[in-house]
């Protein structure tokens, strides 16, 4: 139990020097957690005020941070996640990364809010973190391992009753690949934005935490019925009653194609036949790969998807995935409808630590550019690099883990590859992240998420269309309407940041919004956290990353699409379909008009007193 | 007139299947296909809350979601599909 004045907190930030080799505890100031309230708002605060955002995302000067929040350690559903801040090394803008698994629920038992680490080791080591002590150790003996191996090792130091859990990257990151993860639990994985190379950069290996410390609560009541709430709606929700632990997130397969919004060769069309399709379902997946569902901590909606398949050399192989995001973007964008390959890429991904998504698109561009010409075959090693090569996406992974021939190329993205041959109109980015796996000429309100996403093209931070569009019931936002998109993809990211501050998952969404959290945040801290006060505090997070990103040095600018959106239109509904510049710009400035930011995207200095942002304290 | 009605996730178990081809005599409705669709207690049971669709519902006619609801007419040669809310990502 702790004595701060803010129940659910511990008052303590856990800051490691990895240049000095030093570990040091600093206090948490109260008014710092009431107005960011952990996860990804106090994460992307303290990260503010560590780092200057124009330093070198790979050198020492990058920090990371993982912030924990008051639910995490409640008996809140889904309340065990982590979020991670630091600058990305693939887009130069913020990365905000957030992971389920166990290992946020075993660190805050630890009894910290969040981990800064800062600096970079001069040879491999890894964080060990257990109540009230932290120690940095040598890792030498773990460079080199794979995610599952290092994970294996390090967690066969749990004593009963206090498991050890363990993040760690793998090779990819070790080798700076740019969108290398940080891997949890061996396949849980902070994914987007590079966190992999940060680690890699600083020589870090992993961060193992064994915790025991309880959390106090308040107000039992208050909270107590906000669970009630909350647990009635998942079970009156088919989606988080069954259908996620039925079909896993790839369940949305289907639907997506039959809404024109699943695309295919590198975003050069969204069609596909039938059979195909069904061929990467979630129905398929469940009737043929699916061994059985399973969880995150403390969650009752069980989307994991734990597979088997054979192996190319016919020997069964045993992991988790694919989600929906791997299944279309290592499947159909490249033209692949082969999901036992596609499984089995995805296990070698999360063994050698790589973001599946931007390696998806990655390797859809390559494909892309070698039907033009811009890869030769000399270049590759003898793989056919073509589009619907499912050996080149299988061998690929290893290469581009390791940096090995055409591999050193796919491992600084999809942007920097077609950049670096005179052709960035073919890397389909915005920010330089390789997007999700919906089409935005289908849908305005997908477009504009994915144009002022804080960390580039991510639907789980710029927001997620699908829901606003097909799943509303009488709050449907059309997809095709420039008036409601601005507005719509902001209430949208604001209910994001709000679930990665308080350390739960998007999928709750599907059963409830934001009243609940209210009422269990309230009860948990004692302090009165309503719904329009949780509203504020999603507004200052989102200022704070925008302004995080001006002082990076991105512009208006960078809040676009690529030329293939606005200039090849794709059928949806029978009508052919683009978002044009003038499009794309009419909603940006509403947008920014929405968010109270200047007509360059910049949040003016009123809004940043009004929602009481102070400058860095670095 | 012809419609094509598809099924995903639960309600291809329960309609016993992905899609079928619909053949009606007079011109008919969203609701009034509905109506002829949930021809057991079980069916109408996961499909409609009274007169009303049971809000995780979700309908799509041709790929959009009906214009008029329940009362959206149809045309023949018209995609219905019929799906619970899904999500992921």
């Amino acid at each position: 139990m702790s004595d701060y004045p803010i129940s659910g907190y511990f008052g303590r930030v856990l800051v490691v020097d990895l240049s000095l080799g030093e570990v040091r505890t600093e206090p948490l100031d109260p008014a710092t957690a009431l107005d960011y309230l952990g996860g990804r708002g106090l994460a992307t605060r303290l990260l503010y005020d560590t780092i200057d955002p124009a330093c070198e995302p790979l050198g020492p000067d990058n920090a990371f941070v993982i912030a924990s929040s008051p639910l995490v350690g409640t008996s809140a559903p889904t309340a065990g996640r982590g979020h991670m801040v630091f600058k990305s090394p693939l887009t130069g803008v913020i990365g905000t990364s957030n992971s389920g698994g166990t290992w946020g629920a075993a660190f805050k038992a630890a009894g910290w809010d969040a981990l800064v680490v800062t600096g970079a080791a001069a040879s491999p080591v890894m964080i060990d973190i257990a109540p009230g002590r932290a120690e940095i150790r040598p890792a030498d003996d773990l460079w080199g391992k794979t995610v599952h191996e290092t994970n294996d090792l390090l967690a066969a130091a749990s004593e009963p009753g206090r498991p050890a859990r363990v993040l760690c990257i793998g090779p990819a990151g070790e080798n700076l690949v740019r969108f290398a993860v940080v891997a949890n639990d061996a396949n849980r994985v902070y994914g987007r934005c590079g966190a992999g190379a940060v680690w890699g950069g600083k020589k870090l290996k992993a961060v193992r935490v064994r915790g025991r410390e309880k959390i106090a609560v308040a107000d039992k009541e208050r909270f107590q019925s906000g669970l009630d709430q909350a647990l009635y709606l998942i079970k009156q929700a088919p989606v988080t009653k069954r259908l996620m632990r039925d079909l896993g997130t790839a369940g949305l397969v289907e639907l997506i194609n039959l809404i024109s919004m699943l695309p295919h060769r590198n975003f050069q069309d969204c069609t596909h036949r039938d059979e195909d399709v069904d061929r990467v379902s979630g129905e398929t997946l469940a009737k043929t790969l699916l061994e059985k569902a399973g969880s995150c901590y403390l969650c009752p909606i069980g989307c994991q998807r734990h597979t088997r398949v054979a192996g190319r050399d016919g020997k069964e192989e045993r992991g988790e995935g694919p989600e929906y995001e791997t299944m279309v973007l290592m499947g159909p964008l490249c033209g692949i409808y082969d999901m036992a390959a596609i499984t089995r890429a995805n296990y070698r991904a999360n063994e050698l630590g790589l973001d599946t998504m931007s390696y998806g698109g990655t390797v859809a561009c390559a494909m892309e550019m070698a039907g033009l010409g811009l890869i030769g075959p000399g270049e590759t090693g003898g793989i056919d690099l073509s589009f619907g090569g499912a050996e080149a996406l299988e061998a690929l992974v290893g290469m581009t883990a390791r940096r090995e021939g055409i591999g050193a190329a796919l491992a600084e993205g999809a942007y920097r590859l077609a950049a670096g041959r005179g052709r960035p109109d073919l890397a389909m980015t915005v920010k330089k992240l390789e997007l999700p796996a919906y089409d935005p000429r289908a849908s305005y309100t997908q477009a504009l998420g994915y144009m002022t996403s804080p960390s580039g093209a991510c639907h789980l931070r710029g927001g997620y269309a699908v829901s606003l569009a097909f799943f509303g019931g009488a709050k449907e936002i059309p997809r095709f309407s420039l008036l409601q998109s601005p507005i719509a993809i902001r209430n949208m990211q604001n209910l994001g940041i709000l679930q990665d501050s308080l350390g739960v998952c998007r999928f709750t969404g599907y059963a409830f919004s934001a009243d609940p959290w209210a009422r269990m945040v309230s009860g948990v801290t004692g302090r009165d956290f309503s719904v329009a006060r949780l509203e504020e505090i999603e507004n200052r997070v989102a200022a704070l990353e925008r302004q995080f990103n001006v002082e990076a040095g991105a512009t208006a600018a960078d809040d676009a699409l690529p030329d293939r959106f606005a200039d090849s239109p794709i059928v949806v509904e029978g009508r052919e379909r683009r978002v044009s510049r003038d499009d794309q710009e009419r909603m940006k400035r509403d947008y920014y008009e929405v968010r109270g930011w200047d007509r360059d995207g910049r949040p003016t200095p009123g809004l940043l007193r009004a929602l009481r942002i102070e400058e860095s304290r670095r | 007139m012809t419609l094509k009605i598809k099924f995903f996730a639960y309600f291809r178990d329960l309609f016993g299947a992905r899609e079928r081809d619909l053949v009606l005599e007079s011109a008919a409705t969203v609701g009034g296909v509905l109506e002829v669709l949930t021809d057991t207690p079980e069916r109408r049971a996961e499909v409609f809350a009274g007169a009303e669709l049971k809000p995780h519902v979700v309908l799509l006619l041709n790929g959009a979601p009906p214009g008029r609801g329940l009362s959206t007419p149809l045309a023949d040669g018209d995609t219905l599909a019929i799906f619970p809310l899904l999500g992921g990502g």
